[in-house]
């Protein structure tokens, strides 16, 4: 009675969020079907050349690469984002979950641009990585890692590293240890209870933690722009050149409705699986 | 008490209204261009009229998306913004289009800085090629902007990525075109890419790109050479034999303001050699009217035009109507070709 309470009261206001979300979008889509003028941000009449000039191969490349990277990026930081959550959660000593913790959200107080600007600095021809292997003797001339896709990644895994993290310890905080217990008292090795119990339970967790790196770094703007030095354009980029620099609203309205499109059907087919697991699992 | 109350309040609100009908308010950018304009014009023009200026700020585009939407109840009455975007204001019925006649100081305007009928020049500066003098190869002076294709200098070049209009300019100079025959300079364009290392997207991207080595080579605005030459960067600003594409922040007045005749007055004040002189020195600028007395400090860096022979000699000038219609063309053909 309460929670149904609730929920009516909630929808009111639910509803009008909603109702200005989709006026936006609408006017965002009126202008991907209008015609730019040159020389005016008045857009003209209907057309439909926008859709038609997606065809160009420099859109599909810059499409491409930007799910791969995303995709890339999602997977490093799932790697290293799933121990780090792990011992935020399990490890003994409160001072140790406590220091995690810390070191998880730090970087979260700094923008995008800051910690994008230090990237420029620790990578760059004259940088600490770049001197840091010149001193160990590993490399003679600096190694370009400024203005390269692998240069971006790392930037970008840095800057969405807290949040999958921080999904991820939610997640497992959530296992009930008695499962674990249950499978060492059966004789399960610390391995075989990770693999066998505490993965495939945390699998929402890391499901949700790559949707939400995924769909964060697809709209990423500043840190390939600044990273990437106008030489790895991801799709925001790409708006941003092609539209909004080059006065063309029209056709930036047309490449943000595709990427919408395209981060809203990978989230559709990462929670198809998702709610087929919790399926399986409930089984 | 009663009394007392109300008369306090019926004061406030007199004082209200009269604050709101006597300020000017001017759309500019802010940072050091706002407390440029209020040490300078605003000054000026606040002690000759009595009326306090107040200045709204914000991004290039953003300002000019605003001004489209309050469009039949304008918020601003005068408007900076640079030469080519004031052709969009232009286009779209935002400014108003001047009478000299009460402007008596436009009479001083040096010919190159009158952008239109609607915006005038404010203060002239330059795009031209700053280079390390410690990083680049011996015998790179750039004494023209052909060198920028020098084989020697692979991998070595910054450009920005908002505005493609200046090597397009250069690009059509050198093959001898005209700025509208742009596509017949591709070629020389293509032939460029590779010396590009990366691309600036803010004058902060611009400086650090610089200051850091990785772009020892750039196409950028004069005001950046000079502070990282002044913060001691090893830096030279060439200004190559061909000329230094010119760059003019602008001001006009915007259309609809309940405010005109103090809106002309205040353009008349941004163009007083006076106001002028002191523009110059605090931005590193050049003066848009003849007559001004420029600190000799700032006469002698490269691409200063202290005399309207200097405009003539060494500024190249676009064609700002044809820039704003072909931006949008030429950035997304850079973009495509030059970029990726």
């Amino acid at each position: 009675m309460a929670n149904t309470s609730a929920f009516r009261s909630l929808l009111l206001p639910a509803g009008l969020v909603a109702l200005l979300y989709a006026t936006a979008l609408i006017l965002v889509f009126q202008y991907s079907v209008r015609e730019v003028i040159p020389g005016s941000l008045e857009p003209g009449g209907f057309t439909l050349d926008n859709y038609a000039s997606l065809g160009h191969p420099l859109y599909l490349s810059v499409f491409l690469r930007t799910l791969g990277m995303c995709a890339a990026t999602a997977v490093i930081v799932l790697l290293i984002g799933y121990p780090l959550a792990y011992y935020m959660v399990r490890a003994r000593s409160r001072f140790l979950r406590s220091l995690i913790l810390l070191i998880c959200i730090m970087p979260l107080f700094l923008g995008d641009v800051p910690r994008s600007y230090a990237w420029i600095l620790m990578l760059g021809a004259n940088g600490a990585v770049n001197g840091a292997l010149k001193w160990v003797g590993l490399i003679d001339r600096p190694v370009q890692m400024l203005f390269t896709v692998g240069g971006v990644v790392v930037a970008l895994v840095h800057i969405t590293l807290p949040f999958m993290t921080l999904l991820l310890a939610v997640g497992i905080s959530h296992i009930d240890q008695l499962y674990e217990k249950a499978a060492r008292s059966l004789g399960a090795n610390p391995l075989r209870v990770f693999l066998t119990v505490t993965l495939p339970l945390s699998v929402p967790a890391i499901l949700a933690g790559f949707m939400t790196v995924f769909a964060l770094n697809f709209s990423a703007y500043a840190t390939p722009i600044m990273v990437g030095g106008g030489k790895v354009n991801m799709i925001s980029n790409v708006v941003y050149q092609l539209g909004i620099a080059s006065f063309n609203y029209p056709f930036s309205a047309t490449l943000s409705l595709i990427s919408l499109v395209a981060v809203l059907a990978v989230v559709g087919l990462v929670g198809r699986a998702s709610r087929k697991i919790g399926q399986r699992y409930a089984e | 008490m009663r009394k007392f109350v109300t008369a306090v309040l019926a004061s406030m609100l007199m004082s209200g209204a009269a604050l709101a009908q006597e300020k000017l308010v001017v759309n500019g950018w802010g940072g050091p261009f706002q407390a440029l304009v209020m040490a300078t014009v605003a000054k000026k023009f606040t002690k000759e009229t009595g009326v306090p200026v107040e200045i709204v700020t914000g991004g290039t585009i953003d300002r000019l998306n605003r001004a489209r939407v309050v469009k039949d109840n304008p918020e601003s009455d005068v408007t900076f913004t640079t030469s080519h975007v004031g052709w969009l204001y232009v286009n779209d019925g935002l400014f108003e289009k001047l009478d000299f006649s009460k402007i008596p100081n436009a009479k001083n305007l040096i010919p190159k800085a009158k952008a239109s009928d609607y915006h005038l020049g404010f203060y002239g500066y330059i795009y031209s090629i700053a280079y390390r003098t410690d990083l680049v190869p011996p015998g790179v002076t750039f004494a023209s902007w052909q060198e920028l294709w020098k084989p020697e200098l692979k991998g070595m070049i910054g450009l920005a990525d908002f505005d493609a209009s200046h090597i397009i300019k250069v690009a059509t100079l050198l093959d001898g075109k005209p700025l509208e025959d742009w596509e017949a300079a591709q070629p020389k364009l293509m032939a460029l890419k590779p010396n590009l290392k990366a691309f600036y997207s803010n004058s902060a991207t611009s400086i650090q790109l610089m200051s850091s080595g990785e772009t020892p080579v750039q196409v950028l605005l004069s005001s950046n050479a000079y502070n990282m030459m002044a913060q001691g960067v090893p830096l030279k600003l060439a200004v190559p034999k061909e000329g230094a594409i010119l760059g003019l922040d602008t001001i006009a007045i915007t259309k609809g303001t309940k405010k005109l005749e103090l809106a002309y007055k205040f353009v008349n004040a941004a163009l007083d050699p006076q106001v002028q002189a002191e523009v110059s020195k605090m931005q590193k600028a050049s003066p848009v009217v003849v007559g001004v007395a420029v600190d000799p400090d700032i006469a002698k860096l490269p691409g200063i035009f202290s005399s309207a022979e200097q405009w003539d000699k060494d500024a190249l000038v676009s064609n700002d109507k044809v820039r704003a219609e072909m931006l949008g063309k030429w950035n997304a053909w850079f973009a495509k070709n030059m970029m990726n």
